[in-house]
């Protein structure tokens, strides 16, 4: 006769299994969270005004961002994809390209970031931007 | 004759220090998010695709909202201040990272006067701060 007591398989109240996995998930939370505080945006490199640089007219593609955000280029509205394709095609023809960018003073900042895109998209090395103003950066 | 039979135990992997472990880890990611956590303007982010990480070592913040009020770190301050902490800044620190953060709809001239206290102390380079577009 076995007289041997049957142990019951029950589980342990004081079993700590699942807090495991619910601290890594907790830490794994964590990282996620503090990722989502590194900055990001465009790096721009200011030009200096004591120096000058001497751009050649045919390298150089002017444009104005008007208040209301329109695009104006040699004159004539254009939309952000006809001003991909149009720096693109200059590009080919003028590798040393500078894209000026002159900015009326009321231009949302939205409207100069969608342009600072674009350009920083195509490759464009030489870009320079101002306020219509006076100052020229 | 006696047959001493040796009770095998099962193998298993002790795994009660672990939540202890994962705890501490825990606490300590905690504490660190908390150290790293900075000021936040309540501003509309500019949003754009394909940014570049601009974060550096040393960060000095200037938030921008859309009526021109320039802030950093909580406070409220003009242009001469704002100057001058620059100054202070890059004088502790001259690899700092100046970033300035506007409000999607401030009009560009206010961002212009930063620039242009940035130009005039030959500080070359600026983070424009982007929130990625999803």
């Amino acid at each position: 006769m076995n007289l041997k007591p049957r142990r019951r398989n029950t589980d342990d109240p004081g079993s700590s299994g699942s807090l495991n996995d619910l601290s890594f998930l907790l830490i794994i939370f964590f990282i996620v969270i503090a990722g989502f505080n590194t900055t990001k945006g465009f790096l721009i490199t200011l030009p200096d005004t004591s120096r000058p640089r001497l751009v050649h007219q045919e390298d150089l593609m002017r444009c104005t961002l008007k208040d209301t955000g329109a695009i104006i280029l040699d004159g004539q509205e254009v939309s952000l994809d006809e001003l991909r394709t149009v720096v693109q095609s200059k590009r080919t023809s003028y590798p040393n390209m500078t894209f000026l960018l002159v900015i009326e003073s009321e231009t949302k900042y939205q409207h100069v970031i969608d342009i600072i895109h674009e350009i920083r998209r195509l490759d464009v090395e030489n870009f320079s931007f101002r306020m219509e103003d006076n100052v020229q950066h | 004759m006696f047959s001493i039979k040796r009770k095998r135990l099962k193998p298993s992997i002790a795994t009660s220090s672990m939540s202890d472990i994962g705890f501490l880890l825990l606490i300590f990611i905690m504490v660190i998010s908390l150290i790293n956590q900075r000021y936040e303007e309540k501003i509309e982010y500019t949003e754009a695709q394909q940014l570049e990480k601009t974060e550096a070592d040393e960060n000095l913040e200037i938030w921008i909202r859309r009526d021109g009020a320039i802030s950093i770190e909580g406070d409220y301050i003009s242009l001469e201040y704002m100057e001058a902490l620059i100054v202070s800044a890059v004088s502790q620190d001259p690899m700092v990272r100046i970033h300035l953060i506007a409000d999607r709809n401030t009009p560009y001239k206010y961002v212009d006067e930063a620039v242009k206290i940035l130009q005039k102390l030959q500080h070359r380079v600026v983070s424009f701060v982007v929130r990625e577009e999803l």
